[in-house]
């Protein structure tokens, strides 16, 4: 029959392709010559928190370039860098995390509480230490091997109740707050530390009233604020809510008058530029580093490499913390090396990855971070917040004014034994 | 009674935003039983170039919005040229399914251009807001409605008494019939897409003025699906009438049973809709025969 | 002209069956073989890209079912895979049931959740039944953010990976074999579904559905049925990614994913077997082939341009690959494999 000749051709080349193609990927895996010290980064650069992920990531990769040029390397030893954007989006972010650690990276960084929510638990199975710049309460609760680098949402508000309760509120009773928030972990961050916290530091919540990030106006949920007489109004939000929640409290006449405070996420320059100098007029803001152009030793080299590479985010107190993040990434590093050797870090395999956690991490103890934001300890094996403090700021005159000179402590509330968090 | 006011003011004030968009999904239905799902990401890359114009190549105003109003008319040309005339005659999945990749890729070719997600537009209406009785309003808004209203009123009358109108209109109906009486069909779908992306550049500017730009204006556009259902796809009035309505669902619904309700009444407005009244107020029951 | 020509078949069976000559069992068996051996000599960096693509086809067979068998357009199905991944993980932790039977639970809630999203496909069709499936997507999508004392809202919930008795699939080679073994079944099941008495009244119903209900196929059981098993199989689809990925929230699942797999079971070919498993694996290794190996390249040899740029690249060129599928060949690429063996069999005319 003429059809069968061709069939065993036909067998013969998908079994000789099937050969050839085994002996390809075998001849992949030839042995590998010396890796180098490798960090990995997951910012979330394109997409809706681009607003903040843009500078920060490029915070976080021109610190590394100034500490691979400039300081060369960590103890000799340069740095490399693997990063992925993950456009804000949680199977990318995972997908992300699981390629770091086929790289080898030693440990990673994530830039959005919300990236890390998709990645922590892969890395917390395998023993991936990370650390995360914006953090949120289930992040690092119950503590794993998850680090923040700041303290999250939840520490602002109660940094910022503190300091109300003790240089503001002179009335008698306890003040009452309205709570307006985000409706994703930015906001519930509040609400949860809110919830934890409120009795205990003597601050009634009147309300709690969500909004999305797409909202054009929350005139309505303001006016039911409104009608419960709040002394107080928190905001955890992004810049673009936050401007819109601003002029509705200003058309209703609630601003000037009223306290209002931002959260970190909100208060930045993108905050006074949409809403406009006078509605934000003493608006009070928590933010967990200085300000852009303070006296601090590492401020210098920053402003350096910001007006050089990336003039676009002069100002912007984001990239000044994404070139923080790096600092620590160094020092981390920096501490490991006092122990472990340097190949044995660098295989970047499970056992490289609990030698840094143990010897790097757990070892930096008060690393000021060149004063750029309060100081890091990392040693606490309950607490794994890196930075414990914030400062509290108020705008005047469209420019950010720090209230306190030295850092607010952020207590550390134990969500992990109330039985409703987490849900 | 106070706090009813308000929020029939604001409900009525959004809900004629979300018409404004849905004016440009009915324009599209209307002339060629096409269903523009990339809605929300031709009013984002119209509010993205704006903001190019305006903030990174800094033109005046006035040059900014006509720059504006051509790209949205090459937009609409090119999106009628090169995506849907291939499709004419293909079964309503193709023509469905090219909008949504349309939308995909214009999503992609935003965020290639303007990756940093967020953008802030200069404000292009006064910014004091306005008291009605016990009411305040954004002045904002009111503009956004009475655009609105404007663009129904001219719309309506170009469908009712203009040549092109009534082609269009005759074109929904039965489009060999058109071809027969030597109508230049083609031509008369790149109008209806042109005239679509400039009502929808014209939506964008509104509302990227009174918040932001960014990836919720694809998601305003979601929630003017709604709308477009309610009021019937083809009826500019049912465009008009059902805006209102569903602004005034979401404040009420949001002020009786929380705020986080709010995103859920478009949508559930929408199987409800489809449930019981599937052509909307004002739309035509089509009649299906073998 | 689907079969070579001198096929000669002597009993109903052998007429009827999948596989019909020597060759193709041949072709078949060696196709099993390096499927089911592919842990063994896969590098290690490609696991993640072929277990989601195996998770995804089983997603996609749904929506085969659903879209190219049955005809009924269903914009929503990341929502109804959220409704599985979401049952697996309340039932393994809470309700501490095994992993096969939350496997088959969530399942059967997408199934119903599909169920009852597919009631308006009485009333509407085409684009109406496109749009109520968006807002089902919407819908689920809030009722699991908002739900947070079963969801945990933004947090999301913790999944712990497939165990069966004491055996847990903790490698990703073990995960290959669950999940591709899961897939092999679904693509076997919807293979012979189409070739049975339901499979013709769907045929039937997506060709005409006026004309259907005339020759007495009870449209409306029908309909629900090809909801219900598109969304079982979302739903099966959803419990894999879930103990796949390990920890799931509502922002895994948005309309841009349900768009993706529209997308990849049009490009595929919509109402063939082979059209998922084509679409799935071209799109998805297009997708992390983009984000993995061309974006930083890009990144990197292209400086002047703003960084990030890259990142829409996936988007544009999906969405580029989407329309001119449908301009050029809107049947999907399983038409075009079918015109080539067409072709290749005909050629040189040697007969």
């Amino acid at each position: 029959m003429k059809k069968a000749p061709f069939a065993v051709v036909i067998t013969l080349l998908l079994v000789f392709s099937f050969i050839f193609t085994n002996v390809l990927a075998c001849s992949n895996q030839t042995p590998t010559p010396k890796k180098p010290l490798k960090v990995g980064f997951s910012i979330p650069l394109t997409g809706r928190a681009a607003e903040k992920g843009a500078p920060i990531g490029q915070g976080q990769l021109d610190a590394m370039k100034y500490i691979n040029d400039e300081l060369g390397g960590v103890d000799g030893n340069k740095i490399e860098v693997a990063w992925y954007d993950t456009n804000y989006d949680a199977p990318k972010a995972t997908a992300i995390v699981k390629k770091l650690m086929e790289d080898g990276c030693l440990f990673f960084t994530v830039v959005a509480s919300a990236d890390m929510s998709a990645s922590k638990e892969i890395a917390n199975r395998a023993g991936f230490p990370g650390m995360v710049c914006f953090s949120s309460p289930s992040l690092t609760h119950p503590p794993q091997h998850i680090y923040a680098q700041l303290p999250d949402y939840g520490d602002d508000w109660a940094a910022f109740s503190r300091y109300y309760l003790k240089n503001i509120w002179k009335g008698p009773g306890k003040p009452k707050m309205a709570l307006e928030l985000l409706s994703n972990s930015t906001g519930y961050g509040v609400r949860d530390a809110a919830r934890a916290a409120a009795d205990e530091l003597g601050i009634e919540i009147i309300a709690v009233e969500e909004h999305s990030a797409t909202t054009i106006s929350e005139t309505d949920a303001l006016t039911r604020i409104k009608a419960k007489n709040p002394d107080i109004l928190f905001i955890s939000s992004t810049p673009a809510p936050t401007a819109i929640l601003l002029k509705n409290a200003s058309d209703l006449k609630m601003i000037p008058g009223l306290t209002v405070a931002c959260a970190h996420a909100s208060f930045t320059k993108a905050l006074i530029d949409s809403a406009g100098k006078d509605v934000c007029q003493d608006v009070y803001g928590v933010y967990p580093t200085v300000n852009w152009g303070d006296n601090v030793p590492g401020m210098a080299k920053m402003v350096e490499y910001g007006k050089a590479r990336h003039p676009e985010y002069t100002g912007n107190n984001d990239y000044m913390i994404g070139w923080a993040s790096s600092l620590i990434n160094a020092e981390i590093i920096k501490q490991a090396l006092k122990t472990s050797s340097v190949d044995a870090l660098a295989k970047g395999d499970a056992t490289a990855w609990q030698l840094v956690e143990k010897n790097g991490f757990l070892n930096v103890k008060g690393y000021d971070v060149g004063g750029l934001h309060g100081p890091v300890d990392f040693s606490d094996p309950v607490d794994k917040r890196g930075s414990k403090s914030v400062k509290i700021f108020q705008i005047k005159s469209g420019q950010m004014v720090a209230l306190t000179t030295d850092w607010v402590d952020a207590p550390n509330i134990k969500y992990e034994t109330l039985d409703w968090f987490g849900k | 009674m106070d706090t009813l006011i308000q929020n029939s003011m604001t409900g009525i004030a959004i809900g004629m935003v979300y018409a404004l968009i849905a004016l440009g999904f009915a324009l599209i239905w209307k002339s060629s039983r096409v269903a523009n799902l990339a809605l929300g990401q031709l009013v984002l890359i119209s509010s993205w170039f704006t903001y190019g114009m305006l903030m990174q190549l800094k033109f005046p105003f006035w040059f900014g919005m006509i720059m504006t109003v051509a790209f949205a008319v090459l937009l609409g040309w090119l999106i009628e040229r090169l995506a849907l005339r291939p499709l004419i005659g293909q079964p309503i999945l193709s023509l469905i399914a090219v909008t949504l990749g349309l939308a995909y890729f214009l999503e992609g070719l935003t965020a290639f251009i303007w990756p940093q997600g967020q953008g802030y537009l200069p404000r292009v209406f006064p910014q004091e807001s306005i008291k009605i009785g016990p009411a305040t309003i954004q002045q904002e808004l009111l503009w956004g409605a009475v655009i609105s209203l404007i663009l129904f009123i001219l719309l309506s009358l170009f469908f009712k008494y203009h040549k092109m109108g009534i082609a269009m209109r005759a074109t929904a109906d039965d489009q060999l019939a058109v071809q027969a009486c030597a109508v230049p069909v083609t031509r008369i779908f790149s109008m209806s897409w042109i005239f679509a992306c400039i009502v929808a550049a014209v939506g964008g500017i509104l509302i990227s003025s009174i918040a932001a730009i960014n990836y919720g204006l694809v998601e305003t556009g979601f929630k003017s699906f709604s709308v477009v259902i309610l009021g019937g796809m083809e009826s500019f009035l049912g465009c008009i009438v059902a805006g209102p309505i569903i602004g005034l669902c979401e404040t009420f619904g949001g002020s009786l049973l929380g705020s986080s309700v709010k995103e859920l009444i478009p949508f559930l407005i929408i199987m409800i809709v489809i449930m019981f009244k599937p052509f909307g107020l004002f739309g035509e029951e089509r009649i299906e025969r073998i | 002209m689907s079969l070579p020509c001198g096929t000669r078949n002597y009993s109903y069976n052998t007429d009827m069956a999948i596989i019909r000559t020597k060759t193709q069992w041949v072709l078949f068996s060696l196709f099993l073989l390096a499927l089911f051996t592919m842990p063994f000599y896969l590098p290690s960096s490609w696991f993640d890209i072929v277990n989601s693509i195996g998770i995804l086809l089983v997603a996609i067979i749904g929506l085969n079912i659903l879209m190219g068998y049955c005809g009924q357009l269903s914009l929503g199905h990341a929502g109804f895979m959220a409704v599985g991944a979401f049952t697996t993980a309340i039932f393994t932790n809470s309700l501490h049931l095994p992993y096969l039977a939350s496997f088959l639970c969530s399942g059967l809630s997408a199934g119903l959740i599909g169920l009852i999203f597919g009631i308006p496909s009485l009333r509407v069709k085409g684009f109406y039944l496109a749009i109520s499936t968006i807002a089902a997507q919407f819908i689920i999508i809030w009722v699991l953010k908002n739900w947070t004392d079963v969801t945990h809202g933004a947090n999301g919930l913790n999944v712990s990976q497939a165990s069966i008795g004491n055996f847990v699939f903790d490698s990703e080679a073990k995960q290959y074999y669950l999940i591709f073994s899961i897939a092999s079944l679904s693509v076997l099941f919807a293979t012979n579904l189409a070739r049975s008495r339901i499979g013709r009244a769907f045929i039937a119903i997506r060709d005409n559905d006026l004309a259907a209900e005339v020759m007495g196929i009870n449209v409306f059981n029908y309909k629900l049925l090809g909801f219900f098993l598109g969304c079982f199989f979302a739903g099966l689809a959803g419990s894999l990614y879930a103990q796949y990925k390990g920890h799931i929230s509502y922002e895994d699942f948005t309309f841009q994913q349900s768009i993706l797999y529209i997308g990849m079971l049009i490009i595929g070919g919509l109402g063939s077997s082979l059209g998922p498993i084509l679409g799935t694996v071209i799109i998805e290794s297009l997708q992390k082939g983009l984000t993995y190996w061309v974006a930083p390249w890009l990144e990197q040899t292209i400086t002047f341009l703003p960084t990030g740029f890259s990142s829409g690249l996936n988007l544009m060129v999906f969405g580029l690959a989407f329309i001119l599928i449908l301009i050029f060949e809107p049947r999907g690429l399983a038409h075009l494999w079918s015109l080539f063996k067409g072709s290749y069999r005909l050629w040189p005319f040697s007969y």
